[in-house]
């Protein structure tokens, strides 16, 4: 389990990282409030670790995820990759930044291109960073698929979307997430839309991928079991704020933030059975 | 194209389109004006006589009724009605599709621009398409006709192209922007594709179906306006229409003495735009209900 | 007689491809005043049941067969118009996402008036305010704010609105389908307490319906496990969790991620759903079962453990030895 007591091994970090969103005028002040889903967050993330960020929907999460992919901008604050700031990168920076950083959507009917078969959409992130030529595209392509259980690769190439199941569909976006093999994953809720035995064998999954490719992997989750399973570290944000970091197994046991236990508590469980 | 869902999903759509009684009709009522545009090729060459703009029956001088030889009788030169009214279905496709064409393509194109970059763009070309929408396209063409002269067909064409965009482009402006925030978009922008690439390859193929729904009826209203412009005597003098047909029924005073002459480019005009009307309603049955309301909105 | 009881109910989809089969010869039955689970996952019909105890089946569902006995009527055959004297004043149900039923043009209160009204038209004035009054204590809403827009509740009060709604006709029955799935898991323990509270005190039946096997756990006295159309395991909330038979169920329990039981977490080896369009007497859990040795060729069949725990399968010596909860 990597830890992270060693500053340099940092991989990730916010620093005082804020980010308001404009909300609709009010029709007679005509003053635009500001909604804050992000206030003034600190976060470091090791390299290799796998990150838990744990909060209910509206506490900023997802918002945090989009930051570090630059979906979104920083209201206030900066993040740093590799000690590198990266807000401000654009053109060929952010191109370079795009193809260590990806990210993995919590809804996989609605991340996959329907248009696309399943090679198009995994090809596309090595045409656009222009990797490698069209055969060795295939091939990493192929063996990609088949890295995240699709397999034979090609017995899915020239499938579509619609043609698979959640759990596939799912599969098929980590392919696309890992086939640049970036340094850091952004998974948002990957499994919330799915059954139960789906989810665990994507976490398996992810387990391995991260054993194999080495990646450091931040985890956004509103289940904090699901976030126990799979981190090293969690952190608990409450309403834009983060309101506790801890090793997984220290904040389950040892909680001290309010909220926090709050969550534990009405975590579902067999509690009742026993 | 050999993007297999594309062909999946339009084998899907044109099995509900089939089933679907309105689009069955239309799809009828449309080969039959299909078939005489065709045989418009054709009818010259058994008989020069049959010329729909030069053949004169040298036994005719007045407008007769139908009979064995002109089964839908002449006008008051001699020429086959029959005649003039199969190239007047060529003339209302090529007029129709064309000019519909013509608005889709630049609708879409206005339309996936101004709703993927958003901000001043997109409000600078909204407001544009809301300035030409007001237009009232008929009255343009006969300002323009009056102060040009008599136009040829393909001008009017354009012209009505040009008029008729702003519809279409709302339309996949909306849909565009639903798009625009869908994961698959910014999964892509994270994989580090280009804006072009982007509206391209993944916001293109999607609005495209809802495209070629608003295809049939500018089809529909192109085909009117060139109906009513020939009418009023505007459209092009070398080419037989069906409202040239109209307008020289009641250029020379038989609009109460000849109805074999009057009534059927009249039908054919309703027929023809009623044909693609329920093609349309047939296709939003078609494409997904939320599609549909969005449509609607634009 | 029991409040309900299903008997061999099959329904089917009429799809282009053939007859989907989303509801296998279930039987089961609920006296006044018990609870009710199905859990399963996606597809497994636990919704069309759900749907069909309302009489609110799609237009392409056929009931293959079985009857459906509520306070001895058959609700299978009921038309329409029958359907509306019985649905929302002795059945009531409580959806996923209801809260976005509420009207937001109308106050809460009035509302559930109507609800009230709609089944009972002659009820006094006094009356009605009674029952008001008795129903926002129940689902504990503060008179305050009975008045108030739907616009100015919380996710969890609108549910508890619902419920209030939901209960407004004194229901013998309630069907709750994923009542909390759109819910955070504060709100979500706070709505799971509320149905089980007013559950209890105005002992109405409730079948409750979640893919969450630990939510269902919460509600419910008994529970019935899913698995592609089918009951496979039923039983008591004690024998079912405690001491689960059927593989699935154990597959299911084990792949459930709760803070209580991450040491016994296994990865289960799931394949392919199966095809439901084929009607097969076969265990249709075979494919992904661990356990499934010589079942091929043999049909499953309900074997007792308990007076009220059954499980489905080809495997009776299996089934009784147990293998504890692993």
């Amino acid at each position: 389990m990597e830890k992270a007591d060693s500053k340099s091994r940092i991989l990730v970090e916010m620093k005082q990282v804020t980010k308001a969103y404009a909300s609709r005028k009010k029709l007679f002040t005509g003053s635009s409030p500001q909604v804050l889903a992000l206030n003034s967050i600190d976060l470091s993330i090791a390299k290799g670790e796998v990150f838990g960020l744990v909060g209910q929907s509206g506490s900023g999460k997802t918002t945090t995820g989009r930051l570090l992919v630059r979906l979104e901008s920083p209201t206030a604050g900066e993040i740093f990759f590799n000690k590198t700031p990266i807000s401000q990168l654009k053109g060929s920076g952010l191109k370079t930044y795009r193809s260590r950083v990806q990210m993995i959507f919590q809804d996989p009917y609605q991340s996959l291109n329907p248009h696309l078969s399943i090679a198009e959409t995994v090809l596309e992130p090595l045409i656009v960073q222009k990797i490698g030529t069209p055969d060795t595209r295939t091939e990493k392509v192929v063996h990609t698929l088949d890295t995240v259980g699709l397999s034979p690769g090609e017995a899915f190439f020239n499938r579509y979307p619609h043609q698979l199941s959640g759990g596939q569909r799912q599969r098929v976006a980590i392919a696309r997430a890992i086939v640049l093999e970036p340094q850091f994953i952004v998974a948002d809720e990957p499994t919330s839309m799915l059954d139960a035995t789906i989810a665990i064998q994507l976490f398996q999954l992810l387990e391995q991928i991260k054993e194999t490719f080495g990646m450091t992997v931040l985890f956004i989750t509103h289940n904090l079991a699901a976030a126990r399973y799979m981190c090293d570290r969690i952190a608990v944000i409450h309403d834009g704020h983060i309101v506790e970091v801890n090793t997984a197994d220290n904040i389950i046991r040892h909680p001290e933030h309010p909220y926090t236990k709050q969550l534990i508590k009405v975590q579902p469980g067999f509690k009742y059975t026993r | 194209m050999q993007n297999k869902y594309f062909w999946w999903r339009f084998y899907k759509g044109w099995r509900i389109f089939i089933e679907n009684p309105l689009g069955k009709t239309g799809v009828i009522i449309l080969s039959v004006f299909m078939i005489m545009a065709m045989a418009s090729f054709f009818v010259p060459l058994i008989d020069p006589m049959y010329d729909p703009m030069t053949g004169i029956d040298p036994d005719i001088k007045l407008s007769t009724g139908p009979g064995l030889t002109h089964w839908l009788g002449t006008d008051n030169v001699g020429r086959d009605i029959l005649a003039q009214l199969l190239e007047g279905a060529k003339v209302a496709f090529i007029v129709g599709l064309s000019s519909a064409f013509f608005s889709i393509v630049i609708g879409t194109l206005i339309g996936m621009i101004a709703g993927y970059t958003g901000g001043i763009i997109d409000a600078a070309l909204m407001r544009f398409a809301d300035i030409i929408m007001v237009l009232p396209s008929l009255v343009i063409l006969l300002i323009l006709a009056s102060l040009f002269g008599q136009f040829n067909i393909w001008i009017i064409v354009f012209i009505i192209a040009i008029l008729r965009w702003p519809a279409v482009s709302r339309v996949i402006r909306s849909q565009t922007l639903s798009l625009k925030h869908r994961p698959f978009i910014e999964a892509s922008r994270v994989a580090g594709a280009s804006h072009v690439r982007i509206v391209l390859r993944h916001i293109m193929p999607n609005v495209l179906p809802l495209a070629f729904l608003y295809m049939t009826f500018r089809v529909t209203s192109a085909i009117l306006v060139e109906a009513s412009l020939s009418f009023l005597g505007f459209g092009d003098p070398s080419q037989v229409s069906w409202g040239m047909m109209l307008q020289w029924v009641w250029k020379s005073g038989h609009m109460f003495q000849a109805p074999y002459w009057l009534i059927p480019p009249g039908l054919c005009i309703s027929l023809l735009t009623l044909a693609f009307y329920m093609l349309g309603r047939a296709m939003d049955e078609v494409l997904d209900p939320r599609l549909r309301k969005e449509g609607q909105t634009g | 007689m029991s409040l309900l009881s299903v008997d061999h109910l099959s329904i089917g989809y009429q799809t282009k491809k053939g007859m989907l089969k989303a509801v296998d010869n279930i039987r089961f039955d609920l006296e006044k005043g018990q609870s009710l689970g199905f859990v399963g996952e996606s597809g497994c019909g636990k919704t069309t049941i759900g749907m069909a105890l309302m009489g609110l089946l799609p237009e392409n569902a056929v009931i293959l067969g079985g009857h459906i006995r509520f306070q001895g009527e058959d609700l299978a055959s009921l038309t329409e118009t029958q359907w509306q004297t019985v649905r929302g004043a002795k059945i009531a149900m409580i959806f996923q996402a209801a809260m976005n039923a509420l009207n937001p043009v109308m106050p809460v209160n009035e509302q559930i008036k109507e609800a009230i009204i709609t089944h009972q038209p002659d009820i006094s004035k006094t009356d009605l305010a009674d029952r008001m009054k008795e129903l926002f204590d129940l689902v504990d809403i503060p008179a305050r704010r009975m008045k108030d827009y739907p616009h100015e509740y919380s996710g969890g009060m609108k549910q508890r609105a619902i419920i209030a709604m939901a209960l407004a006709c004194d229901p013998a029955l309630i069907i709750a389908d994923e009542p909390t799935t759109a819910l955070d898991v504060i709100v979500q323990d706070q709505i799971l307490r509320e149905i089980k509270k007013v559950q209890e005190a105005t002992r109405t039946g409730l079948v409750f319906i979640s893919h969450d096997i630990a939510v269902v756990a919460s509600v419910c006295e008994r529970i019935c496990v899913m698995y592609a159309g089918q009951i496979v395991e039923t039983g008591t909330r004690k024998e079912v969790f405690k001491s689960p038979r059927h593989p699935y169920t154990r597959t299911l329990l084990n792949s459930y991620l709760s803070l209580d039981n991450l040491n016994d977490i296994r990865v289960p080896d799931m394949k392919e759903s199966p095809d439901q369009m084929i009607d097969t007497d076969e265990c249709r859990f075979a494919g992904s079962c661990a356990y499934a040795k010589g079942c091929a060729g043999r049909s499953p069949d309900w074997i007792d453990i308990s007076p009220t725990h059954k499980a489905f399968c080809c495997n009776p010596d299996m089934i009784r030895r147990g293998h504890g909860k692993s």
